[in-house]
Order: structure tokens, then C-alpha cells, then sequence
């Protein structure tokens, strides 16, 4: 039996894990289920050896157990299917499934391929799949490849003696209806030889294949249950808390939009990725749309923002015809991003906040040429104030801020650009619950300001709670429109069935 | 090696900190350690002197900080002076003072070239600019035929703004300020200069907030490659000859006084002022060794060791966790 005691984790200024506590039986499929940014995946890292937790131990069998990496893990039974894949697409899917045990097969130096290859059809025939262990990775499916991972963490069973546990970090986000079926079958037949722990926001497929499920919200473990004696609504509510209320998405500042039209998309496509996209977005209006991975939804605000350029369609902005070539454009015309990449594409890290404000608008503080330093300044210390930024002062780099405070940084920035459309690509990730309150209220502020804005959330109550309209898209393509007006917003339910 | 991480790990020591103070405190040092034994180092004549072996450097240094603060590098640098000074050597009789120019706009082409091939091919720097290099360098064999050639008796009245001295003020001296506050000014001062810094510190956050990244980082390198031809000029005109092979030997120097005057060879962070520390260090350290009886020779050793070191201690292992 693995289990996790008080642990506890923190990320500068996030506290990612308090006093989290679960355990894990032999032969048993746990589930975790939260929402984004609940500490699953910290848990996860932590019980897969990649993280240590400031506090709080681990055990194994009652034996304390300290995991220093991935190696040290699997040497005690403990395997991890990425959510990502951790699969290198340019090696065969032998090689791959033994990526790092090449010893065993290793004499004088040299790999013994054909019993590589042997011992590898031996582990994918555990779970029961015909993949060829030949075959570049990269040649096969998403599905395959994720039964590739699992039967790479099943050599654990060769390579040590301890009882094995399967952690599974959302392995369904990016799977077919059917491929998830054949995934759960294969899980339950596997019961025998491990346990698993089951990593998934949605709720029904935890509720099909665990045994017993852990909920969890802003680093708590908030309840445990028997599969079989709680029913997919009742931990919904658990999960997303019972204090959600309209208050939380200042749903009673949600001011009307304005007639006119800021964003026009007709018929808007990019070859691969979505097609067909036709809406528009008012002066002070949030478009939010909603849609799992793969629904182009991604592609399609990447394409907004100048990143991605449209193959067919048109779109205009201010009324005026226009073809997205680059960032630069985009911002030219007042299209803005929060991209969802904080850290990489949403601020220059190392650069000062007063440099990161003035970025998308360095004109504005500049005069015959010269940027006014003083100025400039000048004009990012009314933003911290404004936007109540935390920081010592505007020469600090952008690094040195917590979530939140970078997050409204990136808003300062486009606020000084004068952008009357914005794209907030998630704009809440990895937010504390404190933080993303003042990222809804700025939102609100922006919006009633006429600010045009399209969002795209982590959760599906965030889209709602936030959005004057929603979209839902699947397979490249808007399925639904959803009026959300302030008290008339519409079920999660619906969206979802126009959503899967 | 270990020792260096050491020091940069020791508690107080900060690499911001070091980055900043440890160049000027190491130039200090190394002047007065050198005038211990020779007091006459401290001469106006010996300093100027200094400085005026120092300026050849620097110009080159300075448009190198441009490309390494992009987060690239420039390795046709000597390549480019070499060849400007064989433009100038042969075309002085001919053009007259209009042989600079010439081969200073030479310098601008291959660095807009370098550029282009850089960012609309999408060829890392250090490759772009090593074939580029080596164009450059083929070329300046092919124009003076594999030889050196002297700037005659006649030529030499044309390059006196170079070589004569004003107030006592060597004339490349000058010329190396005012580059040096140019490129100063252009970094702190214009759009260009902060681009450089955001597209150098975090690239596709610059890109994502409007920056032109293509148009940044090629006049980055124009600037690199006229700078360079400049450079080239100027040895030129002090040797009295250009060469295919004159600035053979200042490459390493160039970008290890950029690194060691504290500019990160990671990009985003340095300025013209710590490579004028960096350049003066190298020139310092090489007339140094022949105080100490060091082979003059061995030159490139003590610089590619510095070079070495200085990445070494300053480098933020935390922020980057492969080194390719």
C-alpha cells in the first residue's frame, strides 16, 4: 500500500498542496478528480518521485519512503504515464519502452534488439494490444501511443519486487470516446498485476473505472468516496466548491456590450485546425468558447492574435478588412494576447515591469526618437497603483512577481497599448483563488470599458461565469451559441453535450 | 570548475552583484597589480597608449555586444575587418578617402546578409555567421590574391584622420568613444535598443508583445558587421597594410572582452559600457603577460581561459537547464 501523509508544497507564493493525505490499496484504482490548478498534478509529481513536498512523508507498506527522482520511484513500483507524453517520437516503440533499461539487454557494450524487441511484444501483450514494437513512434496514434506508455511503466513488474502502482495524469484529455473504452478495459484487466491512480477532471470516466475517488480543490483534499456510493453530479459539486456563487465571477458587474461590432470573423479557417468560424464581438462584450483539446479552439485565438495565419475566410477589425500576419500586426491593430504561457510568452521575465508595460506602446513614452525614462516610469508606477500591483517598485524584473501580479502586468501592457480587443488565453492558470478574483474584476472593469474580449478558460464555469456569449466548439468547428447574460447563464450541461 | 560554481554559491555573492562589480574591480586590480612593478605604467603616455591599442578591440567588441545581446552570436567579425582592410588598402590609390566608405558599407551588406540567412532561413547564428565568415574571408583571399598589401607613401595622407593625434588625444581613441557612446545611447535611448534587450531576455514573449523579432535581430547584425568593417579600417590604417588575415586573431579576444566585461552570452542583459571595461581588461592582461615574461604567443590561451571562466561564473545554471 503506497500512501501520502500531510503533505504539504508550495511554488513561490502558491501554496499548490496543504496537508494532503491519501492511500493507495493493492490492487486498487484510486481517483483524483479537481479542477485545474486543484494539485493534482503537484500530488502526482510528488508521489511519481520528480517533486519532494516541503512536508508530510511517503510510505510504502508501512516502510517510510524518500523518492529523490523518477528512478528512485520505479525502483519501488512506481510508474508514471505522462500527461504529456514522455514517449520520443524518433525512437521505435521497443526502444521506447525500454528507454533506460537498455542494461538488460546490453552485452560487451552491445544492445541485443531482437530481445528488446521480444521483451517488449511480451509487455504490450500484458495489456493485451497489437502494436508493432518496430514502428517509429511518431507513425502511431495518440491511443497507441498511450498504450505504449503504459506498457512502459508495466517492465516495472520485471524490475523490482515491490507491488506496482500505475500513476495515470489524465490520460483520457486527448483520447476518442472509443480509445478511452479500450484504455478502461485494459486498466481493470490490469487490476490484478497493480494498482492505479486515475487522474481526470471529468467525472464520469473517474466514476467508471476507480474504485475510490479523492477530491480536490485549491491543494485540499475535500472528500473520498466509494465509487459506487456517489453519483457524478453530487462530486461535481465537491469539486468545483459549495461557496460558487454568481458573486465569484462578479456576475452582477457584468455591464451589457455596446452595439458596435469590434471583431468580425466570416467564415474564418485554418487548414488543419478549424473551419467555418463565423462570430463577432462587440464593444465590451466577452466572447467566451468552450471546448476540449483538439476542438481548435487553441488554433483559433492563436490565429486571432497574429500567431497563426488564416488559410480561408476573412476576418475584420473596426469594421476594416484584414489578414493577421504577425504579432506585430495584430497588436498594430489593437488585438492583444494573455497568452496562456505566462512564463515564456506573456512577459519578458528578466526584463523590469516598467519595460514589460511599455513594450507593445514604447512610443507613447518616448519624444523626437528618445524613450523618456523618467516618463516611462512615471507611467508604470500609475499602473501598480491602478491595478494594485504588488511589487517594491517598477525597476524589479517580472520574474520576481507572483502569478497574479505578472498576470496584471501583462494587462497594464495592453492597456498602455490602447488595445480594444483582447485575447485572455486562460487567463487564470496557475492563479491562486485570490488572484483570479482580481483577474475577474479586471475583467469586468476592461469590459466596461468597451474593451472587446475573447476568453478561453481552464473550466467550463469560469467561460460561463465570465462571458456575455458562449461558443462551443468541437472538431474545428462552432457547434453551439449560448446567450450568458448576468442571471440567465446556461447549464454546464448543455454546453457540454455540444462540446463531446 | 567547481571552485567557480563555488564562488558564485558563496552567501552575499549574488551573479547580479558579480556581473556588475567583479569587471571593474578586476581591471582595477590588474592596473595596479602592473604598476607594482612598472610605476611608469601609470604615465599619461603609457595609458593613452592603452587606450589607443584598446580602440581596434573595443569597436569590434561593441558591435558584437549588439548580436550576443540578441541571444545570438557573430563569428564573421574578423573575417569582416580582415576583408574591409584589404578594400581599403587597394581602393586608397584609386578613391582616395572614398575607400572608407567603401569598405565600411561592405561591412553593413554582409551583416544585413548574415541576418537575413539568420532569420528568413531560420540557420542558428553561429552557423549563419561561421559560413558567412567564411564567404567573407574567401573573398578577401580572392581580392588581394592571397597577400598582404601595403598602403604606400601616398596613400598614407589619407588615413592621417585615423593615425594622427588631437590634443594629445590618439584619433582612434576618439573614433572608439564615439562608438562606444553611440552604442551606448542606441541601447538605452531608442526602440531598437530595448527591442534587443526584450527579443535577447525572452524571445517569444517579445514577439507575442508586437516586437519585429526579424527586423530587430538583422539590424543587430548590420550593426555587428559595419562595426567590424570599421574596425578593419582602422587596423588598416594603423598597420599602414590590409591583410585577408589582419584581424585573424580578434575574434576570441572581441567576444571574451564582451563576456568578460559582464554582458550574459545568454542575451537580454549587458551594455557598451561593461564591454569598454571587458575590452580594457584584455588589453590589460595582454600587455601584462609581457611584463610578466609570458610568451606573447600564448595570448589566445589566457583569453579563451578567461572566456571560459567568465561564462562559467556568471552563467544562472537555475535558468537553463540543458547547455547545448
Amino acid at each position: 500500500m503506497l500512501a501520502a501523509q500531510s503533505i504539504s508544497k508550495s511554488f513561490t507564493g502558491v501554496q499548490a498542496l496543504r496537508d494532503v493525505s491519501v492511500t493507495i490499496g493493492g490492487n486498487e484504482v484510486v481517483g483524483l478528480i479537481g479542477e485545474n490548478g486543484a494539485g493534482k498534478s503537484t500530488l502526482m509529481r510528488i508521489l511519481s518521485g520528480t517533486q519532494s513536498p516541503d512536508s508530510g512523508t511517503l510510505t510504502l507498506d508501512g516502510k517510510p519512503l524518500r523518492l529523490r527522482s523518477a528512478r528512485d520511484a520505479a525502483r519501488n513500483g512506481i510508474g508514471m504515464v505522462f500527461q504529456e507524453q514522455s514517449l520520443l517520437l524518433n525512437l521505435t516503440v521497443a526502444e521506447n519502452i525500454y528507454l533506460g533499461q537498455e542494461g538488460e539487454f546490453t552485452r560487451f557494450g552491445l544492445v541485443n534488439w531482437r530481445a528488446m524487441r521480444k521483451a517488449a511484444l511480451r509487455q504490450l501483450g500484458k495489456i493485451g494490444v497489437d502494436i508493432d514494437v518496430t514502428a517509429r513512434t511518431a507513425d502511431l496514434s495518440f491511443a497507441a501511443r498511450q498504450m505504449v506508455e503504459l506498457a512502459k511503466a508495466l517492465t516495472l513488474e520485471d524490475s523490482t519486487n515491490c507491488p506496482l502502482t500505475i500513476l495515470l495524469d489524465e490520460p483520457t484529455s486527448v483520447l476518442a470516446r472509443a480509445d478511452i473504452d479500450i484504455l478502461f478495459t485494459r486498466v481493470r484487466s490490469l487490476k490484478a498485476r497493480a494498482s492505479f491512480v486515475f487522474v481526470s477532471h471529468r467525472l464520469d470516466e473517474v466514476l467508471q473505472v476507480s474504485d475510490r475517488v479523492y477530491v480536490m480543490k485549491d491543494g485540499l483534499i475535500v472528500g473520498e468516496y466509494r465509487a459506487d456510493k456517489v453519483t457524478a453530479p453530487q462530486l461535481h459539486e465537491i469539486m468545483v466548491g459549495r461557496g460558487l456563487h454568481s458573486g465569484y465571477y462578479k456576475e452582477a458587474q457584468q455591464t451589457p456590450p455596446r452595439p458596435a461590432v469590434l471583431l468580425e470573423a466570416a467564415g474564418l479557417g485554418v487548414s488543419g485546425a478549424f473551419r467555418n468560424v463565423d462570430f463577432s464581438i462587440r464593444e465590451g462584450e466577452v466572447v467566451g468558447i468552450a471546448g476540449v483539446v483538439g476542438s481548435g479552439r487553441e488554433e483559433l485565438t492563436r490565429s486571432l492574435g497574429g500567431f497563426l495565419p488564416q488559410t480561408s475566410g476573412s476576418l475584420k477589425i473596426n469594421g476594416n478588412a484584414v489578414r493577421l500576419a504577425s504579432p506585430e500586426q495584430a497588436v498594430k491593430l489593437g488585438v492583444g494576447t494573455v497568452p496562456r504561457e505566462r512564463r515564456t510568452e506573456g512577459l519578458v521575465m528578466f526584463l523590469s515591469i516598467a519595460s514589460n508595460i511599455t513594450l507593445a506602446n514604447l512610443g507613447s513614452v518616448m519624444a523626437n526618437g528618445i524613450i523618456d525614462h523618467r516618463r516611462e516610469r512615471s507611467v508604470a508606477k500609475e499602473w501598480l497603483k491602478r491595478l494594485r500591483i504588488k511589487a517594491p517598485n517598477v525597476d524589479v524584473a517580472c520574474r520576481k512577481l507572483s502569478g497574479g501580479n505578472q498576470q496584471k502586468v501583462v494587462l497594464a501592457r495592453w492597456m498602455t497599448a490602447g488595445s480594444r480587443i483582447l485575447i485572455l488565453d486562460h487567463p487564470t492558470r496557475g492563479l491562486d483563488v485570490g488572484a483570479k478574483e482580481e483577474v475577474y474584476e479586471l475583467v469586468r472593469e476592461l469590459s466596461a470599458q468597451g474593451v472587446a474580449i475573447l476568453l478561453l478558460s481552464d473550466t467550463l464555469e469560469e467561460t460561463i461565469g465570465l462571458s456575455h456569449q458562449v461558443l462551443t466548439m468541437r472538431d474545428g468547428e462552432i457547434t453551439a451559441r449560448f446567450e450568458a447574460a448576468a442571471g440567465q447563464k446556461p447549464a454546464q450541461v448543455d454546453l457540454l453535450r455540444a462540446m463531446v | 570548475m567547481t571552485a567557480l560554481s563555488q564562488l558564485r554559491d558563496l552567501p552575499g555573492v549574488s551573479s547580479g552583484a558579480l556581473r556588475n562589480l567583479a569587471p571593474p574591480a578586476l581591471l582595477v586590480f590588474l592596473v595596479g597589480f602592473i604598476a607594482l612593478f612598472v610605476p611608469s605604467f601609470l604615465s599619461v603616455q603609457t595609458l593613452t597608449m592603452v587606450l589607443a591599442d584598446t580602440a581596434v578591440l573595443f569597436i569590434l567588441a561593441t558591435g558584437e555586444t549588439f548580436v550576443i545581446l540578441l541571444g545570438g552570436v557573430d563569428l564573421s567579425i574578423q573575417a569582416l575587418a580582415s576583408l574591409a582592410s584589404v578594400i581599403v588598402a587597394q581602393l586608397l590609390p584609386s578613391l582616395g578617402l572614398g575607400a572608407f566608405p567603401v569598405a565600411i558599407a561592405t561591412g553593413l551588406v554582409f551583416g544585413i546578409a548574415s541576418g537575413i540567412v539568420h532569420v528568413g532561413l531560420r540557420v542558428p547564428s553561429f552557423v549563419a555567421t561561421l559560413a558567412s565568415g567564411g564567404v567573407v574571408a574567401g573573398l578577401a583571399l580572392l581580392a588581394a590574391h592571397g597577400r598582404a598589401i601595403t598602403i604606400e607613401e601616398s596613400g598614407r595622407g589619407y588615413t592621417e584622420w585615423i593615425n594622427a593625434t588631437t590634443w594629445g588625444v590618439p584619433n582612434v581613441v576618439a573614433i572608439a568613444v564615439l562608438v562606444g557612446v553611440a552604442g551606448f545611447f542606441i541601447l538605452r535611448y531608442t526602440r531598437f535598443g530595448r527591442f534587443s534587450v526584450a527579443v535577447g531576455a525572452g524571445e517569444p514573449a517579445a514577439l507575442a508583445a508586437g516586437v519585429n523579432v526579424n527586423r530587430t535581430k538583422i539590424t543587430g547584425f548590420a550593426i555587428s558587421g559595419t562595426l567590424a568593417a570599421l574596425a578593419g579600417v582602422i587596423l588598416a590604417a594603423r598597420l599602414s597594410s590590409g591583410s585577408p588575415s589582419l584581424a585573424n586573431q580578434l575574434l576570441l579576444p572581441a567576444i571574451a572582452a564582451v563576456i568578460v566585461g559582464g554582458t550574459a552570452i545568454t542575451g537580454g542583459l549587458g551594455n557598451v559600457g561593461r564591454t569598454a571595461i571587458g575590452a580594457l581588461i584584455i588589453s590589460v592582461v595582454r600587455i601584462g603577460m609581457t611584463f610578466v615574461g609570458v610568451n606573447i604567443f600564448a595570448e589566445n590561451i589566457v583569453f579563451g581561459a578567461m572566456l571560459i571562466a567568465a561564462v562559467a561564473i556568471t552563467i544562472d545554471r537555475s535558468k537553463i537547464a540543458i547547455i547545448k
